[in-house]
């Protein structure tokens, strides 16, 4: 019940912050712009051309989704952090900590909390996939389980990050922090240029000790087709998800361990 | 004999800044206690270490050396917590609640019944006189309204033992006569009260016990009654004095005041046998002979004088 009201909380104060509302104004904005070469497509396709058309609309709708899809993280970061740190900055943390409350049930509920709204944030994005897709006359090929738990897991890390770094430093610092460890990941990951023989060590082992998202992006799925979608294999799904929630678990019992000890005070 | 609501044994607290390598110390060596049923006042002048100690106390910070229990357990525990009830000094609620879904709010992370909320709530608004209010918005109050919301927030769960960091902060003189009714009311029910202001006024008129703090230690600690009995000076009524013994007495330092009850000589505790006899030998009716009692304000004066603390 107190981890609810927590959860409950937190989710309502999100509605009332600025930063969050401006955000998904912006995304909103970003699909409406959407619109008008997806019913230019649309009036474009022919039976001859349908094929090209389709994996054309694809492309684009999963570009414009993977926007969103950033900001999203980028939400979920900035959320978990300034959840944190507007209770701690107002003082509102300590009439609820003088409650029953221990500490890691608070963190808990305000992770939960984030992950609730980035749920419904999800559940509007997929929404607009299909929509967008459905509007241009065409059809997602991808389950819709895969648009719902790939970013949901992907969010799960990011907001557990931006708790990490929430409970030491200022939510803004928090976002740069993670926008550093994020560059890192992608320079340390496959695909990266290549580094020199003798610091390849450094590379593997950065690799494997970073969070990296690359992988949880649910983007890859939407342009795909269904005969490419069956080669993904519910073990491929299996061992990337549980790496994504393995990070998330680990950065939270971080948080959570960094929160217990510090003073419920802002610096 | 019960074990105290409240017990700090040698607590010590220091502020650092780690980038700037600074060290302030908030608390040193701090120990007192709180009995149970006891309203105490805990006084200092801005930055003593009152809210530090608060903080400790309610689990928020954490002492770098001594001993802290509360309710007999330690700091934060949550059985400890289940019995206390918190209003801290410049509190903060979430602006965009009203005064209802907070206090339904804090009744659930209270592990109560939303049931109960519906008969207790509109008891305690009423209480802290907030009725016609209660669908307002935090954010439109006044910073006195805040307040007494801060009160029946801390009243919800029928604590054992309150807490409060200046409750009549920001109050009205009316709101502060209702703060210091609902405090004789607590005392009354035999609640454990533990507060911290500066009006030494209203503490002197409510508080059992006191303790004063100056630059993080504990410099005064004890009875309201016993603290406030002048060591020094004692107060003879008798129903008169002759010319000759009013010189002599005001040559050894005496003071001579007349009213109703008679006269009032206030003598150093060195002449008080001397001052007595001679009054009885001349013939006058030496009516009592009682310490001196001081206000508070003069206690707290002779205590702290002008000083100010460091954290």
């Amino acid at each position: 019940m107190r981890i609810g009201s927590l959860v409950l909380n937190t989710l309502e104060s999100f509605l009332h912050n600025r930063l969050v509302v401006l955000v998904l104004i912006l995304a909103a904005c970003v699909v409406l712009l959407m619109l008008v070469p997806l019913m230019g497509a649309k009036s474009a396709t022919t039976a001859a051309n349908q094929q090209g058309m389709e994996a054309a609309v694809l492309e684009m709708v999963s570009g414009v989704m993977s926007f969103v899809s950033a900001l999203g993280s980028i939400l979920a970061a900035w959320g978990a952090a300034d959840a944190l740190h507007s209770e701690l900055k107002s003082g509102t943390v300590l009439a609820v900590m003088a409650r029953p409350v221990k500490r890691w049930e608070f963190l808990l509920g305000k992770y939960l909390g984030v992950m609730a709204f980035m749920f419904c944030y999800v559940l509007v994005m997929m929404g607009m996939s299909y929509g967008l897709v459905a509007i241009a006359g065409m059809k997602i090929h991808a389950a819709p389980w895969i648009l719902l738990v790939y970013p949901m897991v992907r969010y799960a890390i990011y907001a557990a990050l931006g708790l990490v770094f929430g409970t030491l430093v200022h939510p803004v610092i928090t976002m740069g922090m993670i926008l550093a460890l994020s560059l890192l990941t992608d320079f340390v990951g496959p695909g990266s240029f290549a580094w020199k023989p003798k610091l390849m060590w450094l590379k593997t082992g950065l690799y494997y000790l970073l969070p990296s998202t690359n992988l949880l992006t649910e983007g890859r799925f939407l342009s795909l087709r269904q005969a490419a979608l069956k080669q993904a294999t519910w073990l491929e799904h299996s061992i990337t998800l549980g790496y994504g929630l393995d990070c998330a678990v680990i950065l939270f019992v971080l948080a959570m361990w960094r929160f217990h000890y510090r003073s419920l005070r802002q610096d | 004999m019960s074990s105290p609501a409240i017990e700090f044994r040698e607590v010590t607290k220091v502020y650092r800044k780690i980038l700037r390598g600074l060290e302030v110390p908030a608390l040193t060596h701090a120990s007192f206690q709180v009995m149970p049923g006891e309203v105490c006042a805990f006084l200092g002048p801005n930055g003593a270490g009152k809210t530090t100690s608060i903080n400790l106390l309610m689990g928020f910070f954490y002492a770098d050396y001594g001993e802290i229990r509360v309710m007999g357990y330690e700091p934060g525990d949550v059985r400890a917590k289940r019995q206390i009830g918190f209003l801290p000094e410049n509190f903060a609620f979430y602006k965009y609640l009203t005064a209802e879904r907070l206090l339904r709010f804090h009744n659930a992370l209270a592990g109560r019944r939303a049931q109960d909320a519906a008969t207790v709530i509109p008891d305690l608004l009423t209480k802290v006189r907030l009725t016609g209010y209660e669908r307002l918005r935090i954010g439109k109050y006044s910073r006195g309204m805040v307040q007494r919301l801060g009160v029946a927030q801390a009243l919800l769960a029928e604590p054992e033992l309150l807490v409060l960091d200046e409750p009549t902060s920001g109050l009205d003189p009316t709101g502060r006569k209702d703060v210091r009714d609902l405090l004789s009311a607590l005392r009354t029910e035999g609640k454990t009260v533990f507060l911290s202001s500066h009006l030494l006024s209203e503490v002197e008129q409510i508080c059992d016990r006191v303790i004063i703090i100056s630059r993080g230690r504990v410099v005064k600690s004890g009875r309201m009654q016993d603290l406030l009995v002048a060591a020094d000076r004692v107060e003879i009524l008798v129903t008169g004095v002759t010319p000759e013994l009013e010189l002599k007495i005001q040559e050894q330092g005496g003071i001579i005041a007349r009213g109703e009850a008679g006269v009032v000589i206030t003598v150093g505790i060195a002449h008080k046998r001397e001052t007595a006899e001679s009054l009885w030998a001349a013939g006058m009716d030496v009516i009592h002979v009682m310490p001196v009692r001081n206000s508070l304000e003069e206690l707290y004066m002779k205590t702290v004088g002008t000083e100010g603390g460091v954290a």
